[in-house]
C-alpha cells in the first residue's frame, strides 16, 4: 500500500513533529532536527517532506493564531496521525528486530 | 528598526506560489528572515531570496488551469463552435460568400505574386555551385562615363588567377548563324529554326545542363553537336540521334555527340544546340585572329570562396586585361550569375537595379493585397457582431468566459481563414496557366520547394490570429446584462473609430494602386503610340537567304506586281531593335578622345522612303550604282548637332575605315526603346549582299492579302525554307515586354483591390445602415427627404475617402514617378488620373450606399421604428 513505507529524512521529520509536539510546524522542525541530528536541512526541504508526509496520511496539519514575529502570519501546526504513529511504531520495531539479529561477534570490535 | 525581506522576491513568491501554501510558505521564509535580519539584513535578504528559490518547485507552483471542468477548450465545445459557425454561415448566405471570396480573392493574389516572385528569384539557381559562377561583365570608359556589357574578350585569359578553376565561353544571339534552320530527318523540304550557342568545352561541365544520353563532354570534338531533348524529338521523332550525322546550315556536317535535357525556364542562358567555337569560326569564315577579336558571355567558376571584389580586382590584373583592352579603355567585374537575371541595368559602370525593381513593386502590391483582404475580414466579422451580440449574450450568462469567447471568434476566424485558404490554392492552380501567359513565363508549383511551404502556412496562421484576434477581444468584452436588455451602444459593437481606419487603410491602398496603375498604363501608351520617327505600322521584316537577296531586285518585281504592297527595301540593321551602337565614327574636328555613340544603319537607296524618313535637307540616296570610292550617307539632325557641323552636306565623315560624304539630313528617329536617350543615327549605302533583313510595308488593311502574297512568292524563290518574318509593331512591343507584362499585372491587381474595396464598403456600409435605421427612420418623419437620408449615410464615408486620399495621393505620386524617371521620354504626370479616381470611388461608394440604403429610406418609418 501506497504510504507504508517512509524513507529515512522522512522518518526523521516524522519524529521530530512527535518531539515538538503541539507545536510541530516548518521552521520549528528545521531548527529541532539540527538540534537533535546535527544535519542543516533548508526549509524548503523541510517543506516538501512534511506535506509529502501529509499527503500520505501520516501528518495533519492545522493554522495556528498569527504570531508577531512571523509579520502576522499563521502557522500550519502539523500532528500525528494514527497511521503516522504506526508506521513510526513499525519503522522502530523493524530496527530493534533487525539490530537484535546481528551476531554479537559481529559487534564485538576488540583490538588484534 | 523595522526590516523587510527584498519586496521583489515577495512578489514573485506570491505569483507563482499556490494559495493554499502561501500563508505557512511565505510565514516560514519571513520567520527565517526576521531571525537572521537581527545579525545581519544583508545575510537575510540573500538567504530569503534562497529560500524563494528554492521554494520554486512543482509542487508548489500555482496550476494555472484549474484542474476540472473549467478548461477552456474541450473537444465538446469546439464541436459547439464548430456547428455555431456553421449555421451562421448558412444563415447568411450573401455576407458567407462576401467574406470568404474577399479572403479568397486576396490569398490568390498573393500566391500568384508569391508564385511569381519565386520564379523571378530562382533564376540561374539550379546550377550547382552557383554561388560560385560569375558572370564577366565589360565596363567600357567613354566620354567619363561607363558603357556596360555583359561580354568579354574571348580570348580572355585568367590563368593568372588561381582561384578560377573554369572558364566558359559561350557565343549568344538570335539571328545567324545562331539561329538556323534544321530539316527533320526525311523531311528536305521542311525547315525548323532552332536557337542555339557556340561555346567552349566546359559549357557542359559548369553549368547544370544535364546530358541525358552520349558523350557527357560534347564539345571536346570540333565536329560534334549536343542537342536538346525538343530538338532531338522535332528532327527525329522517337529514334535514338545519337551518333548520327547531321548537317547544318546546309553545308557543314556534324556528328550528334549527346541529348540534353531542355534547358529550365529559369535560365538566363536559352538555346537547343551546342556547337564548338571551331564551327563558328568556319560558319562566319574569320581567321583565327580575326576571331580573337570578338566578344562573347564569359563565366568563370571559382573553386575557393573568392569575394566578388577580390575577384574583379583580380580580372582586371594586367595579364587579364591586356594592353590593347586597356588602350580600350576597358576593365572587367565580375558579377555573380544569380543577380544577373534580377539586377542587370548598368549605370556609369554600377548596378542600378532592372527587373528587381519590378519584382520589389510586385512584392509590395502582394502584400497590400492580402493586408486589404484581412482588413476586410476584420471589419466585416465586428460588423456582424451586432446581429451576434445575443448569442454571445446567452453564452455568457450560461457560464461561458471571456476566454471562451475570444477562443469561439478566434476558431471562426481559424476556419473562415483554412476555408479562404483552401479555395484560393484551388483557385491558384486553376489560374495558373492563365497566369503563366498572362506574365509570358512557365510559372509552375513545383517552384515552391524548400522552406517556401511552411513560410505560407506561418503566414496564414499569423493571418488567421490577426483577422480573429479584434473581433474576438471586441466581443468577448459584451456584457450580458446590457446586450440581452438590448441596449447595445457604440461601447459594445465595438469601436468605431477602430472600424473607419482600417476602411481609410484599406481605401488609401486602392487608391494608391489604382492612381500608379493609371499611370503607368499612361506612360505605357504614351511609349506604344509615340511617333518614333519613322513608320513602323503595316510592315513585316524577313530574314533572307542569301540567294534571295542576290535575287531581290526580281523578288521585288514579283511582289510589287501586287497592289497591296508598297515597297521593300533592305538593311543591316533593323531601325527597332536596340543595342549595336557605333562608335568608330569620326569626323573633321573630332576630339581624339571623344567616344561619342551613333547609330548606323546600312542600306540599299529605297530603304529611307520605305520606312517613311522624311529629308530636311540636302536628296536622299539615288537609286543609280553608286559612287566605289565614297560612300554616301545620311544624317538624322541629332547627328549632325552632335558632330557640330554647320554646312553638313558634302562633308566627309568616317564610319570605322570607311569614307562617307553626307549627302542629306533626315528627320530624328528613336532606334532604342524610350528608356533610352535617342542616338544619333547615320544611314550610309551598303551592297545588298551584306544586308540582313527585308523590310516590306503593305497597304494598311490588307495583312491577310499582303502575307499570302509574300509567302507564295518566298516560296517560289526558295522553295525548301519556311520564311522567317516578323512584323515590326511586334518586334517593337517586344522592347517592353517587362512593362507589358508589369502592366498586365498592374490592371489583374488593380481589379482585385478594387473589388476587394467595393466588398469592404458594402459591409460598412451595411453596418451603418443597421446603425442608423431608426435615426433615419425619426428623420423620416420629421420631414426629411430621401436624398437627406441618403446624404447622411453617405457622409459617413466622406472623411474616410478624403483621408484616404490624402494618404494614396502622395505615396502614388512618388512611386510613380520614380518609374516614369525610369525613362528618358515619358509623360508629365498625369494629374487628371488622380481627379478620376477620387471622383470614381465617391461615385462608387455613393452608388453603394444608394443601392443598400434605398430600402430602408423608402420603406415605412412606422414599421422601422415599431421593429422593438
Amino acid at each position: 500500500m501506497k504510504g507504508s513505507n517512509i524513507g529515512e529524512l522522512e522518518e526523521l521529520v516524522l519524529l521530530t513533529v512527535g518531539i515538538l509536539y503541539p507545536e510541530a510546524y516548518g521552521v520549528a522542525v528545521m531548527d529541532e532536527i539540527e538540534k537533535q541530528a546535527g544535519r542543516s536541512l533548508n526549509i524548503s526541504a523541510v517543506h516538501s517532506v512534511l506535506t509529502r508526509l501529509e499527503e500520505k496520511g501520516m501528518l495533519k496539519s492545522k493554522m495556528s493564531d498569527p504570531t508577531e514575529e512571523r509579520g502576522g502570519r499563521r502557522k500550519r501546526i502539523f500532528l500525528l496521525t494514527a497511521s503516522g504513529k504506526r508506521a513510526l511504531e513499525e519503522a522502530n520495531e523493524l530496527r530493534t528486530q533487525l539490530f537484535k539479529l546481528i551476531p554479537k561477534m559481529a559487534l564485538q570490535f576488540r583490538l588484534c | 528598526m523595522k526590516q523587510y525581506p527584498p519586496d521583489w522576491a515577495l512578489k514573485f513568491l506570491r505569483w507563482y506560489c499556490r494559495p493554499d501554501l502561501l500563508e505557512e510558505i511565505e510565514g516560514d521564509a519571513y520567520e527565517l528572515f526576521s531571525r537572521k535580519a537581527k545579525e545581519s539584513e544583508r545575510i537575510a535578504r540573500l538567504q530569503f531570496v534562497w529560500n524563494v528559490g528554492r521554494f520554486f518547485r512543482l509542487k508548489n507552483i500555482r496550476k494555472r488551469s484549474s484542474q476540472n471542468y473549467n478548461s477552456t477548450i474541450s473537444t465538446a465545445m469546439i464541436k459547439n463552435i464548430f456547428k455555431i459557425f456553421l449555421r451562421n454561415f448558412i444563415r447568411q448566405p450573401g455576407h458567407s460568400f462576401l467574406t470568404i471570396f474577399g479572403l479568397s480573392a486576396g490569398f490568390t493574389s498573393a500566391f500568384l505574386i508569391l508564385l511569381w516572385l519565386a520564379h523571378e528569384y530562382s533564376f540561374d539557381r539550379f546550377h550547382a555551385d552557383n554561388e560560385k559562377i560569375f558572370k564577366v561583365m565589360t565596363h567600357v570608359e567613354a566620354d567619363g562615363s561607363y558603357q556596360t556589357y555583359d561580354i568579354a574578350s574571348c580570348l580572355i585569359d585568367v590563368s593568372s588567377v588561381p582561384e578560377i578553376e573554369k572558364l566558359v565561353g559561350v557565343s549568344t544571339g538570335n539571328r545567324w548563324p545562331h539561329e538556323l534552320c534544321f530539316r527533320p530527318e526525311g523531311k528536305p523540304n521542311e525547315c525548323i529554326y532552332l536557337s542555339g550557342v557556340y561555346a567552349n568545352e566546359n559549357l557542359f561541365s559548369v553549368f547544370n545542363f544535364p546530358i541525358i544520353q552520349g558523350d557527357p563532354n560534347p564539345l571536346k570534338q570540333n565536329a560534334s553537336i549536343a542537342i536538346s531533348q525538343k530538338m532531338a524529338a522535332l528532327l527525329f521523332g522517337s529514334t535514338v540521334p545519337v551518333g548520327k550525322t547531321m548537317m547544318i546550315d546546309g553545308s557543314r556536317e556534324v556528328t550528334i555527340a549527346s541529348i540534353f535535357e531542355n534547358i529550365p525556364a529559369n535560365s538566363s542562358l536559352q538555346f537547343d544546340f551546342a556547337l564548338s567555337y571551331d564551327i563558328l569560326k568556319k560558319q562566319w569564315g574569320t581567321s583565327e585572329e580575326q576571331f580573337g577579336q570578338n566578344f562573347f558571355n564569359m563565366y568563370v567558376k571559382t573553386q575557393s570562396d573568392v569575394s566578388t571584389e577580390q575577384l574583379t580586382k583580380k580580372l582586371n590584373d594586367i595579364r587579364v586585361v591586356t594592353e590593347a583592352l586597356k588602350a580600350q579603355k576597358i576593365s572587367y567585374q565580375a558579377y555573380p550569375i544569380t543577380d544577373w537575371h534580377l539586377k542587370n541595368k548598368f549605370e556609369g559602370g554600377k548596378n542600378t537595379g532592372g527587373r528587381i525593381e519590378y519584382v520589389v513593386l510586385f512584392g509590395i502590391v502582394g502584400i497590400l493585397i492580402a493586408i486589404m483582404a484581412i482588413i476586410n475580414y476584420v471589419n466585416m466579422a465586428t460588423a456582424r457582431a451586432t446581429l451576434r451580440a445575443k448569442e454571445i449574450g446567452i453564452r455568457k450568462v450560461t457560464g461561458a468566459m471571456r476566454g471562451t469567447i475570444a477562443a469561439q471568434f478566434m476558431s471562426e476566424s481559424f476556419f473562415i481563414v483554412l476555408l479562404s485558404t483552401l479555395l484560393s490554392s484551388f483557385t491558384t492552380q486553376l489560374v495558373l496557366p492563365f497566369f503563366s501567359r498572362l506574365v509570358g513565363e512557365p510559372i509552375s508549383l513545383t517552384i515552391l520547394s524548400g522552406w517556401i511551404p511552411i513560410y505560407v502556412l506561418a503566414f496564414l496562421i499569423v493571418v488567421a490570429l490577426l483577422a480573429g484576434i479584434y473581433p474576438s477581444l471586441m466581443m468577448s468584452s459584451y456584457q450580458p446584462v446590457r446586450i440581452l436588455k438590448n441596449q447595445l451602444s457604440s461601447s459594445t459593437t465595438g469601436s468605431q473609430g477602430f472600424r473607419k481606419g482600417l476602411l481609410v487603410v484599406q481605401l488609401s491602398i486602392s487608391i494608391g494602386i489604382i492612381i500608379f496603375s493609371g499611370v503607368l498604363y499612361y506612360q505605357l501608351n504614351y511609349v506604344t503610340t509615340k511617333n518614333l520617327g519613322f513608320d513602323r505600322h503595316n510592315m513585316i521584316h524577313i530574314e533572307p537567304t542569301y540567294p534571295l537577296l542576290k535575287k531581290f531586285d526580281a523578288f521585288k518585281n514579283e511582289l510589287l506586281k501586287n497592289p497591296s504592297i508598297v515597297g521593300l527595301s533592305t538593311s543591316n540593321s533593323n531601325p527597332l531593335s536596340s543595342g549595336g551602337s557605333n562608335t568608330g565614327v569620326s569626323w573633321q574636328g573630332k576630339s581624339p578622345d571623344s567616344r561619342v555613340e551613333f547609330k548606323t544603319i546600312g542600306c540599299i537607296p529605297q530603304f529611307p522612303e520605305t520606312i517613311g524618313l522624311k529629308i530636311i535637307e540636302g536628296k536622299s540616296f539615288e537609286s543609280k550604282p553608286s559612287d566605289s570610292v565614297r560612300t554616301e550617307a545620311l544624317v538624322t539632325e541629332e547627328a549632325m548637332k552632335t558632330m557640330g557641323l554647320k554646312q553638313p552636306i558634302g562633308e566627309e565623315i568616317k564610319i570605322g575605315e570607311a569614307t562617307c560624304v553626307i549627302i542629306g539630313i533626315v528627320n530624328d528617329f528613336h532606334t532604342e526603346s524610350l528608356h533610352a536617350v535617342r542616338l544619333p543615327v547615320i544611314l550610309f549605302r551598303t551592297p545588298i549582299e551584306q544586308t540582313s533583313a527585308i523590310y516590306i510595308k503593305y497597304q494598311p488593311g490588307t495583312t491577310q492579302q499582303s502575307m499570302a502574297a509574300i509567302n507564295s512568292v518566298y516560296k517560289s524563290f526558295e522553295p525548301s525554307y519556311t520564311m522567317r518574318y516578323n512584323f515590326q509593331d511586334e518586334t517593337f512591343d517586344e522592347s517592353y515586354k517587362t512593362e507589358i507584362v508589369a502592366s498586365r499585372l498592374v490592371t489583374l491587381f488593380t481589379i482585385i483591390a478594387l473589388v476587394i474595396a467595393i466588398i469592404g464598403i458594402i459591409s460598412l456600409a451595411t453596418f451603418n445602415m443597421l446603425r442608423k435605421t431608426k435615426e433615419i427612420g425619426i428623420r423620416r418623419v420629421f420631414g426629411a427627404s430621401v436624398m437627406q437620408a441618403l446624404a447622411l449615410l453617405f457622409n459617413e464615408f466622406s472623411l474616410i475617402v478624403l483621408l484616404a486620399m490624402f494618404i494614396a495621393a502622395p505615396i502614388a505620386w512618388y512611386a510613380a514617378d520614380h518609374w516614369l524617371q525610369g525613362f528618358a521620354y515619358h509623360t508629365a504626370m498625369p494629374w487628371w488620373i488622380f481627379a478620376v479616381t477620387l471622383a470614381g470611388i465617391a461615385g462608387l461608394i455613393a452608388i453603394i450606399v444608394w443601392l443598400q440604403g434605398m430600402r430602408t429610406i423608402s420603406a415605412n418609418p412606422t414599421k422601422t421604428l415599431r421593429s422593438e
